[in-house]
Parts: structure tokens; C-alpha cells; sequence
């Protein structure tokens, strides 16, 4: 995965840094902006700048762009499945047209339509979600997710009264940052530690969470610690609802912890370290301790997700 | 034309005074005079376009299902016709019969060259005829449906088995008549009180010759060990695959799920609604009724110093469902999702 240094001719590499740069700066400067959403914008960023006159080279190209992306230290799983989408799909379109420049502006076309969607997704879910938070609901929710705070905002616009548990999520204290975002909207919030996940959750009606990956069997990568909610929430039979974009979705079938690849799990300054020494940044909630997800193409059950990854990748 | 929509308005308001007074009873008959309704305004509507029929349908749904919030066969009887002319619309502007996949997927986004939006706004002559006849195949779906699923009894029910069912469901009865022709088998029905309808169907029963045994709503999990197949009839299928179904329902699904009982439900496709259970304080998800079968009012004094409530309806989680055999066959609870993005046309969700 890593790409060597020394094997990459000196052009690109001048480019690994700006490719860093642009991600980078996307993230830093527009705090609503996804990981995942802003690889696909550098990707596309990339095409638009791109110089190269054949096929392959700016495949390879896009291909170093999604390697150097990766090896920044930010969440890696939504970059992985935004930009095999983006890979897969928007450059396909090299297989049916004539010349390369044509080829070319049919890519940034589609690349830009599909860019237009992924930004109205986050809307949809919010709205789906929003309805199931009632008056006097009693949500708990893990860490920062965007989608989550929309949806939240969204019932929180309607008028809705409710409640919501965060948990403070170690090691980056994330829960804090949701909390101040929550209370610019006047939403009552508590901040609770991690470990009180089972101790609050006698007291709230629902879960509500991100994911920064979807997997095909319809469980959810996310920040450390859902997976102990989601065991938590269905002992307590509480429902475990997931917020999502569809662009999430990966294909990856992990069976179990372990089988989350690493460079998910660690940022890719801790991958040359001991790992066992080293905490995993994500864990893996199995489908069956979901109960609904939340996505810009409807509430889907688990198993729909397998569903919509087959008819993705037939 | 003002005396058409006078006529259709009047037909409505018998409609729903009908159901409300329990003279229309059954979610068969329920649906199946929605649709008569609908046909009403689509042969009598004043109309041009698919758009405009669309938007009068909708607004006759919207007036329907606002008057009867509990019977969900009447909005899904409205989507199904909204789709059907979705369906003619395209089929007949094309003059090609293709399958139209409007539900969202992610194939779509990627693989999309920007909307193409369809507004239904063509003029299309024959378009009338077209959904007519199409809602007149719906009709004989509907009329089957029955019959459908009695016919798949011999491959559930099979000989010396004991079966548990609860309170009176149509499809109940006539899937046990029809098993009965064939196989010998046992039937144990609750009773489902207050409203006792499990005795109606016991006397049924008995009469076609099935042995039956009549047992009280608290002897359900006692009997349980001995039952091989629970088979219930339901109100209504929810998008998750749970059910809203006779209160009593619940509390046999979770003793099934404990003595690991398999659980059949039988629902014809017009019970499939897209809706979700938010809360259990949502609208429109119980009815409450009169409270006289489970306290009479000649109890007097103690009346006033309790409070009785009589609700219709339980909720049953996917989880706790087997398999729904419908008139298409056998589905997973979690298949229920599929089923539903082919019936109705997602903007249709809301009325």
C-alpha cells in the first residue's frame, strides 16, 4: 500500500505533497466537510490539474493520489471507499468514448455530477433520521459525526424537545467538540465518559451513530467504543440506529476485529510501530447488533446493504 | 363534472363512515373499496395528463388515510395505484413495456449522466385504457391472494403437528381448511381477549372437521412447549418486517422465540406498508377502544377509581417473525425492504 519513495519518479512525487496539501487544507478549512468527501474532491481535483496524456499514466496518477491520501493521519476508511467509487465508476468511462480528451471531460463531468449527489446525501439522512427522534426522545450518541449532528439539527429545527447522551471518546476527546456543536444549536447535551456507556443507557430511548465505513455484510466501521455501545444497546434492547452516507460503503467482509485491515485501524504514522502496543483508532459492529441504517437511499435494514453493494459491483 | 366529484366525495365519506362504524370490517374488504374509490376518480376525475391524475389520487389518498389513520391497506392501495400509473405512463410513452427501477442505489449515483426528470406531463391518449386495465389485473391480484396463500398450506403444515394461532384472522382460517383436506392435524387457539374472536374461529374450525382446543391468553406460554408451528394472521407488515398486528400477538411471538417455535405470518402484499415504528407513543400506531370487555360498566363503584385501557394492537419486532408467506410465496422478515422498493414508487412514501 505504501508507496516507495525511492521507485517514484520525481514528478509525482512533487505532486504527493500538494495532493497533501489540497486534503489537508480541505479538512482544515471546512469543518463540515467528510474525509471521505474530501478525497473525492481532491481526486477530482487532481483530474482537473492532471497533464497526462494517456490512460494509463493518469490512472496511475489517481492511483498515487488515493496512496498519498492514505498516508496522511487522517480517518482512512472513508477515503478507501470514496475513492474505489470514485476509481472504479467515474473513470470508467475510459472504456467507451474515442479520444482521451473527450474521455477526460466525460470523467470530471461525471466526477462533478457525482460530487453533487454525495453533497445532498448528507441532507437526506438527516431528514430520515429526524424522524424517529420524538418529543422527550433520549439519545445517546458516540463521539463526532456530521451526519448525527444533522439529523439532530434537522429534528431540533422541527421544533422537537430531546435529549442527548455524548460519549466523550478517548484518546481524541471528540465528544467534547460534538457537545459545542450540539449546544450552538440549544440541544440539552451531557458529556459521559466512555465508560459509562452502560450506566446511561437505562436512560435513553435510542442509539445514534456515524460510521465511517459500511461494510458489505451491512455492520459499520466506527470510531472506537461503537461496537461496545452497540452490545451494550442490545442487551438493554435499546435501538442501535446508523447514520450514513451510501458512499460509505466498502467492500470489505471483516468476520472480526482482526480482520479490519490495519491501516484502518492505525494512522499511518503508527504503522512501522509495535502494533500490539498501539490502540486502534476503529472497531467493527457486526450487523446483527444494528437495527436500522440511515442513508441517502432509504432506511435500509443490514442485509439491504449487501443488496445495494451486489447490484453496485455485479 | 362538479356532479362527478360531488358523487366521488359522497362515496368517500360512505366509505369511511362505513369503516369507522365496523359495517366494512377486514383489511381485504378495506382495500379492495379504496381501490373501487380510486378507479372512481380516475374514470370520473377531471384529468389530462398522468401528472395531473397523480396529483388528484394523491389528494384523495391524502383525504383517505388522514380519516383513517389505522388502516394502512388504504394508503398502500394508494400507492399501489400511484405506481400502476407511474408504470402505464412509462409504458405507454414508450410503447414498450420496461421494468422502471426508481428506488435509489448507489449504482445510480455513480453510473448516472445527471437526472432526467420525468414530470409525467405528456398528453398520452390511450393512457386511461392502459391503467384501467392494469388496476383491473390488481383487482384480480387482490381477489386471489387468499387463495394464493391457503394453497401453499400443504407445504407448512404437515400431519400430527400441533399449531398455536391467536384471535380470528381470515387468511388464518382458510389456510388451516385448505391444510385440512389434506393432512390431520391439531389446532390450539387462543382466545384473544376482550373481543374473544378466537372462539368464532374455533367453531369454524371445528365445524371443517379440525381438532381444536380453545385455551385462555395466559395459558399461551404453558402450551407453548407442545406447539410446532405458530401461524397468525397480521393488520399490518411494517417496512422493517415487524409487525402491528392483535394485541396478544407479542406475547405468543416471544414465547415461540423462547421454546424456539417457528413463527409463520401470514400477509397478503396489500398489508405491506412503508412504515416504520418510531416510538411506541407515535401516532396512528394503536387504537384504543372501549374499555367495556375488560371492565364492564356495571362494575360501577371501582370504574372510577381505575383506569382501563383496551388497546387494538401489539407491536411485533422482526426478529421474533419466522417467515411471512404472502401470495408470492415465502419471505424473510428481511426481505420485507425488497419487496416493498417493488411495490411502491419512493416518492410515494408520504402522501
Amino acid at each position: 500500500m505504501c508507496v516507495n519513495e525511492f521507485c517514484v519518479p520525481r514528478t509525482l512525487k512533487m505532486k504527493k505533497k500538494e495532493i497533501e496539501e489540497v486534503f489537508g487544507g480541505i479538512l482544515e478549512n471546512e469543518q463540515d466537510v467528510s474525509a471521505g468527501m474530501a478525497a473525492i474532491r481532491t481526486l477530482l481535483n487532481v483530474l482537473e490539474r492532471d497533464t497526462s496524456e494517456t490512460v494509463q499514466e493518469l490512472d496511475s496518477n489517481l492511483q498515487a493520489a488515493v496512496d498519498a491520501m492514505k498516508n496522511t493521519d487522517y480517518p482512512v476508511t472513508a477515503v478507501a471507499s470514496g475513492c474505489e467509487l470514485f476509481l472504479r465508476f467515474i473513470t470508467l468511462a475510459k472504456l467507451d468514448t474515442k479520444t482521451f480528451g473527450e474521455c477526460k471531460s466525460i470523467m470530471l463531468h461525471r466526477g462533478q455530477l457525482f460530487l453533487k449527489k454525495l453533497m445532498e446525501a448528507r441532507g437526506k439522512v438527516a431528514k430520515l433520521a429526524s424522524s424517529f427522534i420524538v418529543d422527550g426522545s433520549r439519545v445517546l450518541t458516540h463521539s463526532k459525526s456530521r451526519v448525527v449532528l444533522h439529523g439532530m439539527k434537522e429534528a431540533a429545527r422541527a421544533n422537537k424537545r430531546f435529549e442527548v447522551y455524548i460519549t466523550m471518546s478517548s484518546p481524541d476527546n471528540s465528544g467534547v467538540e460534538m457537545r459545542r456543536l450540539l449546544e450552538e444549536e440549544n440541544i440539552p447535551c451531557t458529556v459521559i465518559l466512555d465508560s459509562a456507556i452502560g450506566y446511561v443507557m437505562e436512560q435513553v430511548d435510542m442509539v445514534m451513530v456515524g460510521a465511517e465505513g459500511v461494510v458489505e455484510s451491512g455492520g459499520i466501521i466506527n470510531k472506537v467504543g461503537s461496537y461496545t455501545m452497540a452490545v451494550c444497546a442490545r442487551e438493554m434492547k435499546k435501538p442501535f440506529y446508523v447514520l450514513t452516507e451510501s458512499f460509505k460503503f466498502v467492500r470489505l467482509y471483516p468476520l472480526n476485529q482482526r480482520d479490519l485491515p490495519n491501516e484502518f485501524k492505525y494512522t499511518s504514522s503508527k504503522l512501522g510501530r509495535d502494533l500490539s502496543k498501539e490502540h486502534p483508532l476503529v472497531d467493527y459492529t457486526p450487523p446483527s447488533y444494528i437495527t436500522l441504517l440511515f442513508t441517502d437511499l432509504g432506511i435500509l435494514t443490514p442485509s439491504a446493504v449487501s443488496d445495494e453493494l451486489i447490484k453496485l459491483y455485479l | 363534472m362538479a356532479k362527478n366529484s360531488n358523487k366521488t366525495e359522497e362515496n368517500r365519506n360512505k366509505f369511511i363512515n362505513d369503516i369507522k362504524q365496523g359495517k366494512v370490517w377486514g383489511s381485504y374488504d378495506i382495500a379492495f373499496n379504496t381501490v373501487n374509490l380510486l378507479k372512481d376518480v380516475i374514470v370520473n376525475g377531471d384529468w389530462q395528463t398522468a401528472q395531473e391524475l397523480m396529483v388528484l389520487i394523491t389528494a384523495e389518498g391524502r383525504k383517505l388515510t388522514r380519516s383513517l389513520p389505522m388502516q394502512a391497506s388504504v394508503g398502500n392501495m394508494v400507492r399501489r395505484v400511484l405506481k400502476i400509473i407511474r408504470e402505464e405512463y412509462v409504458a405507454t410513452q414508450q410503447n414498450k413495456q420496461e421494468d422502471v427501477d426508481a428506488q435509489e442505489s448507489l449504482h445510480k449515483i455513480v453510473t448516472s449522466e445527471g437526472d432526467v426528470v420525468d414530470d409525467y406531463s405528456k398528453l398520452l391518449p390511450d393512457l386511461r385504457s392502459s391503467i384501467m386495465e392494469h388496476i383491473g389485473e390488481f383487482e384480480m391480484e387482490l381477489e386471489t391472494s387468499a387463495d394464493n396463500i391457503a394453497q401453499q398450506a400443504r407445504q407448512h403444515i404437515h400431519s400430527n403437528e400441533i399449531i398455536m394461532t391467536l384471535g380470528k384472522s381470515a387468511s388464518v382460517e382458510a389456510f388451516l381448511k385448505k391444510a385440512a383436506t389434506e393432512r390431520k392435524f391439531e389446532v390450539i387457539v387462543a382466545e384473544c381477549a376482550p373481543f374473544c374472536r378466537g372462539h368464532e374461529l374455533a367453531v369454524s374450525l371445528g365445524k371443517s372437521k379440525i381438532e381444536t382446543t380453545v385455551i385462555a391468553d395466559s395459558a399461551i406460554f404453558a402450551i407453548m412447549s407442545r406447539v410446532n408451528k405458530v401461524i397468525i394472521g397480521t393488520h399490518t407488515v411494517m417496512a422493517n418486517g415487524g409487525l402491528r398486528a392483535v394485541c396478544g400477538s407479542h406475547i405468543v411471538a416471544l414465547a415461540a422465540k423462547h421454546y424456539s417455535v417457528p413463527v409463520i405470518v401470514l400477509a397478503p402484499m396489500y398489508k405491506l406498508s412503508p412504515q416504520y415504528l418510531c416510538s411506541y407513543d407515535q401516532d396512528a400506531f394503536n387504537s384504543f377502544v372501549s374499555p367495556e370487555g375488560v371492565l364492564k360498566y356495571s362494575d360501577g363503584a371501582i370504574l372510577s377509581k381505575v383506569h382501563v385501557y383496551n388497546p387494538v394492537f401489539d407491536y411485533v419486532p422482526p426478529e421474533l417473525v419466522t417467515l411471512f408467506i404472502s401470495n408470492t410465496g415465502g419471505h424473510a422478515p428481511s426481505y420485507v425492504y425488497r419487496l416493498l422498493s417493488e411495490l411502491y414508487h419512493p416518492d410515494d412514501h408520504d402522501l
